[in-house]
């Protein structure tokens, strides 16, 4: 299955939007699409640890990504997964501007210990995208406008049976909060050194050796 | 080195698959891309292009240098620098719609303790130097060094490296601005929009306790740099002074009243006597001069006016009349407090006055030295003496 020719030039990296994930992975998992790069592995029947899954999930820096199944119970062998009471909906912007949902996506933080109450909370969190019901159907055909526009079409009848089958798949996305600063900023916040020097910039012209 | 098949053929089109982004590290930019472009390697994948700075603006470049159909908030190009003029070594980075103006100083790139490049940071500004409006875009642009031989990056002069490479291939990567500063408790706030000024200083401070050890030096440095600059040009006192502290350096201007009109004002109106004004001004410069462009800074200068006017007065007649000026860093407390013997030590602004040595309460410096005890607070604290191992900065009287 893994796509061993697979790779990019040094500088790319998997750093998916919620659209994207929902959209492209995980729509397309549930239509039994093929994927190329298949590079998200399925790990439903192993219910690893957080820090079990180096070499088993795809990594990119310090995330895991890999699909799963809805379940009320999210067990491991020394844990539990518990939702955190947060959802929010994944939306797609389709090609006339309007806006739908396609998906939604939940946090759940690692206890360590038996499941429901006595365990302990760590800081590994697990985002979990999930298609909303709604879409679910017709969000594979209406994907067609981006990708796979003549297949899916042929065969939107097939994708509708398919779907209601396979809605229970799940993408998650497990990383371990950092106690100080997580979520490092995608390059486009400047250094306070650089803010100093903007700011200093301003003032009347300070002569620079350019 | 890199396996041949790269590229990702879908359509007869190189594309790149969902999910995937460009963001490379400093190493890849110069190690791998900038290192072929230079020695007219192939690089399968078509992600970094040719842009010619002079005729593209920033949001042009945006459409230009895509990659894929996926929302990008950085882009990458190659970029061939040329002098501005045949016979100096200035680059000319100028558009149709405005310019890129280098700030702050070149940061030194390293692998492996092996120094490999340089960052230079660029803002863009509408219209024509001198009198460009800042942008929010930035540009980062990264060329090879020229030594490639020498291994560690230790003391490499800055100059030599400087001096060879303004010609020539580099990378660059623009993006815009986030206002948005984080920081350490994890809380985000936006650092221009205060308006506040105890807000702002606060934030400020955070701003500076989140800096890394280093930058801050690197600061001084710098600022120690343009103070000098300035003084030798500036007029005939010679000040010598050691750099310890932010406020010494940016605060030792000759005719810095003249830049602090456009400041906002000294004294913030409802916090006389709390401790949030215990922040050198240079921590609201920085923040405050974000905010020079937008409307509350026409208010606050309008409030900040009669302070400085009565500033202007007070140096004024601290230097009339003095035979002998020592010029001293001092703390120069809010003008209105000066008359109330009890706050004068509550709001020292960071401000860098020319005081004399002949006693005047209103100067903490002059206070404080009389008291033999030096001891107001950590930055903007002067000495008398030289030797005075632990006094932050000194200004020693050269030749008047």
């Amino acid at each position: 299955m893994g796509d061993d020719q697979f790779k990019l030039p040094p500088g790319f990296r998997f750093d998916p939007t919620d659209e994207e994930l929902v959209v492209h992975f995980l729509q397309r998992k549930a239509a039994l699409l093929p994927f190329h790069p298949d590079v998200i592995p399925d790990l439903h029947l192993y219910p690893y640890d957080p820090w079990e899954l180096d070499g088993k999930a795809l990594r990119e820096g310090n995330k895991w990504y890999f699909y799963s199944r809805r379940t009320q119970n999210r067990v491991t062998s020394n844990g539990y997964w518990k939702a955190l009471g947060v959802e929010e909906p994944v939306i797609t912007r389709s090609s006339c501007n309007s806006t739908h949902k396609v998906g939604m996506k939940r946090y759940l933080a690692f206890y360590v210990g038996e499941a429901p109450n006595s365990g302990i909370k760590t800081n590994w969190i697990m985002h979990e995208y999930r298609l909303s019901p709604l879409s679910a159907g017709d969000g594979a055909s209406s994907s067609s406008s981006s990708s796979t526009t003549t297949r899916s079409s042929k065969r939107r009848g097939h994708l509708k049976t398919v779907n209601n089958e396979f809605s229970e798949y799940v993408l998650c996305r497990v990383y371990e909060r950092d106690e100080d600063d997580d979520d490092d900023d995608d390059g486009t916040v400047l250094s306070c050194l650089d803010e100093v020097f903007l700011s200093l910039d301003d003032l009347d012209e300070i002569s620079l050796p350019i | 080195m890199a396996p041949e098949n790269m590229s990702i053929s879908v359509n007869g089109q190189s594309q790149v698959p969902p999910g995937f982004r460009f963001h490379p590290t400093e190493e890849e930019l110069l190690q791998y891309y900038l290192k072929k472009k230079v020695s007219n390697q192939s690089i399968d994948l078509d992600v970094i292009r040719d842009v010619d700075l002079n005729k593209l603006e920033p949001w042009d470049i945006q459409e230009k240098c895509k990659i894929g159909t996926t929302p990008q908030n950085d882009w990458y190009f190659f970029s061939h620098k040329d002098k501005k003029y045949p016979t100096g070594t200035r680059t000319n980075r100028a558009t149709a719609a405005g310019f890129w103006k280098a700030t702050g100083r070149d940061k030194v790139i390293s692998s492996n303790c092996r120094r490999i490049g340089m960052r230079k940071t660029l803002v863009f500004y509408k219209g024509r130097a001198p009198h460009g409006q800042k942008s929010d875009w930035i540009m980062h642009e990264y060329r090879l060094d020229d030594n490639n031989t020498s291994n560690c990056i230790t003391n490499v002069p800055m100059i030599v490296g400087e001096a060879a490479q303004e010609e020539g291939w580099v990378v660059c990567r623009i993006f815009k601005k986030k206002n948005l500063h984080k920081i350490s408790s994890g809380s985000t706030i936006m650092s221009t929009t205060t308006s506040s000024m105890t807000t702002e200083t606060r934030s400020a401070q955070s701003l500076f306790d989140s800096c890394p050890e280093g930058a801050l030096e690197q600061m001084l440095q710098y600022i120690g740099r343009t103070c000098k600059e300035e003084e030798n040009e500036g007029n005939n006192m010679s000040t010598r002074f050691n750099l310890q502290s932010i406020n010494t350096g940016i605060n030792n201007h000759n005719g810095y009243h003249e830049r602090f009109l456009k400041l906002p004002s000294l004294d913030s109106p409802n916090s006389t006597s709390s401790q949030d004004c215990y922040q050198p001004n240079i921590h609201e410069e920085m923040m405050g001069a974000e905010n020079n462009i937008d409307e509350d800074f026409q208010h606050q200068m309008d409030s900040g006016l009669t302070n400085w006017a009565a500033l202007d007065r007070f140096v004024a007649s601290q230097l009339n009349g003095q035979a002998e000026t020592s010029r001293q860093l001092a703390c120069f407390s809010d003008p209105y407090d000066c008359n109330d013997d009890n706050h004068e030590l509550q709001l020292p602004t960071t401000l860098r006055s020319i005081s004399s040595s002949s006693s005047n309460k209103s100067y903490h410096a002059t206070q404080d030295y009389n008291n033999g005890e030096i001891n107001l607070w950590s930055f903007a604290r002067q000495s008398s003496s030289l030797s005075s191992s632990d006094a932050l900065c000194h200004v020693s009287n050269g030749s008047i």
